[in-house]
């Protein structure tokens, strides 16, 4: 299990998004609120959008497998960046020495060339007996680039190959509608080998202009009794979101200005402060889609039935 | 106010009905009598639950601070009534802010004293938890009112029964895995022979996706708990529909109808194929009247359940705008 955050809007200091608030995503690494018996220290990944950098579709990217909470290269990057767009993941694994931790199994999962990318919170139970059935639903050139051991990772490979062009910029509603195709086809291939015990699937998608947000899970509810990961589960996985003008420090706490049209939107695992009141709780079984528009920030918020 | 005014006053107050004239002396004297200014804050939305509050005279309005920075009115208690018992009942923080509306005098029962009288095994006890059991239901009825008012509701209520959406067809079956079950949040800190007692007190069923086991506006038959799986809550107004709760595993639902004889005030509809343990009418009321080890595990249960609810029901929700 992991941590994810998303954010799409004004130009924002990453810091205040990493490190500033009370319940900032580094702090969820090792304090999470709204997880049992569980911590997120397998590694950081992130992907930023700066229009006003070199290459402004490219998005800047870093990842360690170190504890975010004293990468002192993170803190000084964080406080000079201030982008427009941003995924990032602290991830957790299980305790044990099944796990790999390695950079290539760091989200967000972006190929080379690629303009969307990738987080996952969540794991799929048993992925190791599907794994290799996902191969025919996969571009064959994007199968190759898989390098991690991870299910996020062909998650991510599921949801290029539904893009007309995996390596083109989508429209908001097609990464959308490959996002829910991707699920559809896991849906699918569980059925196809018995699989039916839960599996968290909120993911943030993101081409750097639009941000695609699931909460979601197959089989929410049923689980093996020994399972090591139960008590983590058994609460549906969180996803929240604040929206509005612009996310700023008042009186001394963090929050989203009010603003219609809105222009920003975070969407996190956890609320960002201890404070919820200026949050919004996602739906269970729900998507979210955001886009920046020159009128301000489209968003919208769908049942996902698949 | 002397001793025995406040026990009169208190003997009076609907959550505490039924007490003994003793214990009522008792709980005065661990009472502390405040004076309040109009337009005082007793406590702000999220702060550390302290205190539950008797409202003697004057009034106090509760309300919801949601984004954009907006304050929301849930509701105005008056002479009689309490303020803050959800907080106090789960140990988390306050859901709402309070402020008295006018001048007021409340009497102030601290959190050691509130614990103090649910633990007792005594009928007093029980008595309390029943009388808290009604007043949850009718703050989660009160919520519903104003989420169902948001869908444009003109009072007309609920859309006839959808035809598209099977009635539920349950297939009774074995108890789950005693091992799972152990290891739910909601079941932790039981007695575990009351607790089994507890689970063996109906029967379990499997029921597929996307039928409905109650319908907002009917009567209740039965009060579910959910083992595995998931049901939805929802309110339906025509084309507009919110998910006001989903009841995953550990999670019950169907029990309002039964806890005030009123009919159900959301409909439920498995999302999730499911088992659930089922408790109809006749086995709910005796284990809901009863006064020994199962019937407190039973009530602690429903307890954890409605304050959850309630919380999820209060927490301002995103909209679903349509099916993917």
């Amino acid at each position: 299990m992991c941590r994810i955050l998303a954010y799409l809007g004004e130009p924002l200091p990453i810091r205040s998004l990493l490190f500033d608030t009370d319940n900032c995503l580094v702090r969820q690494s090792y304090s999470p609120k709204m997880m049992n018996t569980f911590l997120n220290l397998a590694g950081f990944g992130m992907k930023a959008w700066d229009p006003a950098s070199l290459r402004p579709d490219d998005p800047f990217s870093y990842r360690a497998t170190t504890l975010p909470s004293f990468d002192r290269n993170l803190r000084s990057l964080s406080s000079k960046l201030a982008p427009t767009c941003v995924v990032a993941h602290v991830r957790g694994v299980t305790y044990s020495d099944e796990a790999i931790v390695a950079e290539t199994n760091l989200h967000p999962f972006h190929f080379a060339g690629a303009r969307v990318v990738m987080a996952h919170n969540g794991h799929l139970r048993q992925f190791a007996r599907i794994r290799y059935a996902l191969v025919e639903h996969v571009r064959p050139e994007l199968a190759q680039r898989i390098e991690g051991t991870t299910d996020s990772e062909w998650i991510y490979a599921l949801i290029l190959s539904q893009l007309d062009d995996p390596y083109g910029l989508p429209e908001t509603r097609e990464l959308a509608d490959a996002t829910a195709e991707a699920l559809r086809i896991l849906r699918k291939v569980r059925i196809a080998h018995g699989i039916d015990t839960s599996s968290p699937a909120n993911l943030c998608v993101s081409t750097g202009r639009a941000v695609v947000a699931t909460r979601f899970s197959f089989d929410y509810g049923w689980y093996p009794p020994d399972d090591e990961m139960l008590e983590t589960d058994l609460p549906f996985v969180s996803l929240w979101y604040a929206i509005g003008g612009a996310y700023a420090e008042n009186d001394g706490g963090w929050q989203m200005t009010a603003a219609d049209p809105p222009r920003s939107v975070i969407i996190a695992s956890e609320p960002l402060t201890t404070d919820h009141s200026s949050w919004l709780e996602v739906p269970e079984y729900s998507m979210l889609t955001a886009e920046l528009t020159p009128a301000g920030l489209e968003f919208e918020t769908r049942d996902v039935d698949v | 106010m002397s001793d025995r005014a406040t026990v009169d006053f208190l003997a009076a107050v609907p959550l505490l009905e039924g007490r003994a004239e003793a214990d009522l002396m008792e709980l005065a004297r661990a009472l502390r009598r405040r004076q309040v200014a109009a337009g005082e804050i007793l406590w702000h939305q999220g702060d550390e639950a302290r205190e539950l509050v008797f409202i003697v005279e004057g009034g106090v309005s509760a309300s919801l601070h949601v984004p954009g920075d907006r304050e929301v009115e849930i509701g105005r208690m008056g002479p009689g009534e309490t303020v803050g018992e959800i907080a106090l009942l789960d140990g988390g923080v306050h859901t709402m802010s309070a402020r008295a509306t006018a001048p007021a005098t409340i009497l102030a029962l601290s959190r050691a004293e509130f614990g103090g009288l649910l633990a007792r095994q005594d009928a007093a006890a029980f008595r309390l938890r029943r009388r808290l059991a009604a007043l949850l239901t009718e703050r989660h009825r009160n919520q519903l009112r104003r989420l169902a008012a948001s869908l444009g509701d003109d009072g007309a209520g609920p859309a006839p029964a959808d035809p598209t959406r099977p009635p539920a067809e349950l297939e009774f079956c074995g108890p789950p895995d005693s091992r799972y079950v152990r290891r739910m949040a909601n079941f932790h800190d039981f007695d575990q022979l009351a607790l089994w007692g507890f689970l063996t007190s109906g029967r379990y069923a499997r029921c597929p996706p996307g039928r409905t086991l109650l319908a907002e506006g009917a009567p209740s038959t039965a009060c579910y708990l959910t083992i595995n799986g998931a049901v939805e809550k929802v309110l339906v107004r025509g084309e507009r529909r919110i998910r006001v709760g989903l009841a995953g595993p550990g999670k019950a639902f169907g029990y309002d109808s039964l806890i005030d004889g009123r009919p159900s005030p959301v409909t439920a509809v498995t999302r999730e194929r499911s088992l659930l343990l089922v408790l109809p009418r006749a086995h709910f009321e005796q284990l809901f009247n009863g006064e020994n080890a199962v019937s407190r595990v039973f009530l602690e249960v429903l307890q954890r359940d409605q304050v959850a609810t309630l919380r999820q029901t209060l927490r301002p929700h995103a909209r679903l705008a349509a099916s993917l």
